[in-house]
């Protein structure tokens, strides 16, 4: 296309001389889905993490949070971060697209669940009453937040019946948008909905769930191909070494208690149900 | 919840953090503008002299201008990677392509004769541009400069959003959250700008010489952010992907519907705005309205166009939910604000004898501006309408971010999911809109200008009716003004 010839034409242009990101001596770019948005918010709570992660490495690590799924996988495809924390559709197409290689994952995350939620007095209390009804799912690249969901509802029959649906790009969006009345209904992310009521942001007498989704592989931290394997192995060890009573900050903002290793072939069914839904 | 978003996150440190998302807009906005300017000089020299480069370039901006800036930025994040980088190229690339048509136009109008006496006397074609031309036009490019520096902030807010920077990420993700304080103080910082950036570009426009460190300034931006293609065949594989075309048979079906979402939400909205305008123009005009009446609507008129259209849309999905009514509304709320200062401006340009006349017959000032100014100002207000009526075609196209529906949020979707064989067919679709809606719109405003028998008083683009600036050389020329803002550089 004429406008990428141009841009490279352009970008060919440029002084060669600076480092190529990523390329800098010692630092480790890590981005992440902004499966918990990506405001200044989300920033600080990641802070703690970059903290933790560059005090285990003995290295200066800088944490991305990107403003969709998408950039993440690209971002982790273009090199410009080393290591990601993708979601399961995400990792897949990362996968796929550039041989991503899988490291660890959250123990929750080998079965994960979708909540879905609607206000309390929208009479909404199982899939079959959300004909016709409008629904909020999280980033349309989101596995629990979107895939999975989708498919549920496909097989039980109610995913031609529903009224408008909207991507709203994360998971505590959803939560908002459902609590606001902007959507009737919502589904997102097990582990992001139980932190919501824990921190208060959401009134569980208000909102609460109707339904829960059958398991399935989800969120993995993923390094591109062209880092070191020694690299790879010391940013696992680091995750795998949290343990709660001693790491229980970090472990807050990671939702999660324990860390696992993980596999690519874990997400055969992922791969499957999206190609299904044309997702892939 | 909605009271939330009139309760802004003041606090010191929030405002604090704020502090470096709003010097990396700014300061990207300043970068590409001044590559733009620079960049746009030259292809507009070039095809002004029939310099081989300038000709073809002129057809690459093109096809350039047809592509939504925000679907641009994407584009070259794929290529760049996150960050500035890439939101510099892609607005960059963007306005380089409307300021080389806008300049390429300016050019043209300027008497030839000096180029041909300094043609005659054996000078080369570079000492004709320097010399021959660029002086004769310098004016109105520094006006159309300033201008295009305010809509760039305003596509750059749009842009940081998937560049992954500035206020504009901010914003959009605390909208997207739903956190409406934070959101808020977003809001009113990105307003607050806008309208100081008006100020500053008509300051910019009285001092010349301001200019040439404000583009030291920007180039010099521009170099230490100019980002390098990355290593690994990850660009290679998007492009081969963007290289073949395709639509899976049920997205042919969809087709006329998209298409028929899109317009309608574009006709939509100009349609109401331009309406609605009309007698909103008369309380902002200053030969026909009061001083009060005045400085009330011309700052609500200008914090409606102030928020992008995609900003409003992220607020108003708050009150309307989900669909193209929501991108109907945002395209009209901002398309309001800046029709009300154009129509308030033409009609106050429009030549003066038979308001007088009216005038003196003891009419009010009101009635003497309806009978006396506003039959002269149809046509150039006919036209103004039209080419909103494009831009927001544009624009509704981008709205596919916040799911407004139509051809837009099939284009993001395909991006989203990386499928770069449709992303491609949806920009080719959207480009063969654009520029098809283009020349039926220049064609139609055409056919108007007859019908009312009345020429806008110039060329809508170059010279539209406006302010008489006053420079420091005492020189008089026509500024572009401030409300054409989100229609100009497009073409």
């Amino acid at each position: 296309m004429g406008v990428l010839v141009l841009c490279v034409a352009l970008a060919a242009c440029s002084p060669g001389d600076e480092p190529s990101p990523g390329a800098e001596q010692g630092l480790l770019r890590i981005g992440m889905i902004p499966d918990a948005g990506a405001t200044q918010a989300a920033a600080d709570d990641k802070r703690l993490l970059q903290e933790m992660l560059a005090s285990r490495l003995g290295r200066p690590v800088e944490v991305i949070v990107t403003t969709n799924y998408a950039a993440t996988v690209e971002a982790l495809g273009n090199g410009s971060v080393d290591i990601a924390y993708l979601g399961g559709l995400t990792f897949v197409r990362a996968h796929n697209a550039f041989g991503a290689v899988p490291l660890v994952q959250r123990d929750i995350d080998r079965a994960f669940h979708s909540a879905f939620i609607a206000r309390r007095e929208s009479g909404i209390d199982g899939l079959d009453d959300l004909a016709g009804r409008s629904m909020c799912f999280g980033d349309v690249n989101s596995t629990s937040g979107h895939l999975m969901p989708r498919f549920e509802l496909d097989e039980a029959g109610v995913g031609e019946t529903l009224g408008p649906a909207r991507n709203t790009g994360s998971h505590p969006a959803t939560a908002a948008a459902v609590a606001s009345g902007a959507c009737d209904a919502g589904v997102l992310d097990e582990t992001v909905w139980a932190k919501l009521v824990a921190d208060g942001a959401i009134d569980p007498q208000e909102v609460a769930v109707f339904h829960t989704s059958a398991p399935f592989a989800d969120y993995v931290w993923a390094a591109r191909p062209g880092v070191p394997a020694a690299d790879r192995e010391s940013f696992s060890r680091a995750l795998l070494e949290l343990r709660r009573g001693r790491d229980d900050a970090v472990l807050d903002v990671l939702r999660g208690d324990r860390y696992v290793r993980a596999n690519a072939g874990d997400y055969a069914a992922v791969e499957a149900t999206a190609r299904k839904l044309k997702l892939l | 919840m909605l009271g939330a978003l009139f309760s802004p996150d003041l606090s010191p440190a929030y405002l604090a953090a704020l502090a470096g998302p709003i010097a990396e807009t700014l300061a990207l906005t300043l970068a590409a503008v001044s590559v733009a300017v620079v960049a746009g000089t030259l292809l507009a020299l070039a095809s002004a002299l029939d310099a081989w480069p300038g000709r073809m370039l002129t057809s690459v901006g093109t096809a350039l201008r047809a592509v939504p800036d925000l679907t641009l930025a994407v584009l070259c994040v794929v290529l760049f990677g996150l960050g500035a980088g890439a939101a510099l190229v892609a607005l960059a690339l963007y306005y380089t392509a409307s300021a080389a048509k806008a300049f390429a136009g300016l050019l043209a109008a300027v008497p030839r004769a000096p180029v041909r006496a300094l043609a005659g006397t054996g000078a080369g074609g570079a000492v004709q541009a320097l010399w021959g031309l660029l002086p004769l036009a310098a004016p109105q490019m520094t006006a159309y400069g300033t201008f295009v520096f305010e809509c760039a902030f305003r596509a750059a807010v749009v842009v940081g959003a998937v560049g992954g920077g500035g206020i504009g990420a901010e914003l959009v993700g605390s909208l997207a959250a739903f956190d409406l304080p934070r959101a808020s103080t977003c809001i009113i910082v990105t307003v607050a700008l806008a309208l100081l950036l008006e100020r500053g570009a008509l300051f910019v426009r009285m001092h010349p010489r301001a200019i040439a460190a404000l583009l030291a300034l920007g180039l010099a931006l521009a170099i230490a952010w100019w980002p390098r293609i990355l290593p690994g065949d990850h660009g290679l594989r998007a492009a081969s992907g963007l290289a073949a075309p395709y639509l899976p048979a049920e997205q042919w079906r969809a087709l006329p519907r998209l298409l028929a979402e899109t317009f309608a939400m574009a006709a939509g909205a100009t349609l109401l705005a331009a309406v609605l305008a009309l007698p909103l123009a008369f309380a902002c005009s200053r030969t026909a309205s009061a001083p009060a009446l005045r400085l009330i609507s011309r700052i609500g008129a200008a914090v409606l166009r102030a928020m992008p259209e995609a900003v409003w849309a992220l607020v108003l999905v708050l009150w309307l939910g989900i669909g193209p009514a929501v991108g109907a509304a945002a395209l009209f709320l901002h398309s309001l604000g800046a029709l009300v200062r154009l129509f308030a401006d033409t009609i106050d340009a429009a030549e003066p004898t038979a308001r007088r006349a009216v005038l003196r017959t003891g009419a009010g000032r009101a009635t003497a501006a309806l009978y006396g100014a506003l039959p002269l100002a149809a046509g150039a207000l006919g036209t103004h309408a039209a080419f909103r009526f494009d831009w927001n075609l544009r624009m509704a196209t981008v709205l596919g971010l916040i799911g407004a529906g139509g051809i837009g949020q099939e284009l993001y979707e395909a991006q989203q999911l990386m499928h770069y064989g449709e992303l491609s067919a949806w920009l080719l679709v959207t480009a063969a809109m654009l520029i098809g809606t283009e020349r039926a719109v220049a064609a139609l405003t055409g056919a108007w200008r007859k019908r009312v028998g009345v020429e806008p008083t110039r060329d809508w683009l170059t010279a539209p009716p406006g302010f008489e600036v006053r420079t420091r050389h005492r020189a008089r020329f026509s500024s572009i003004h401030a409300a054409a803002v989100p229609s100009a550089p497009s073409r």
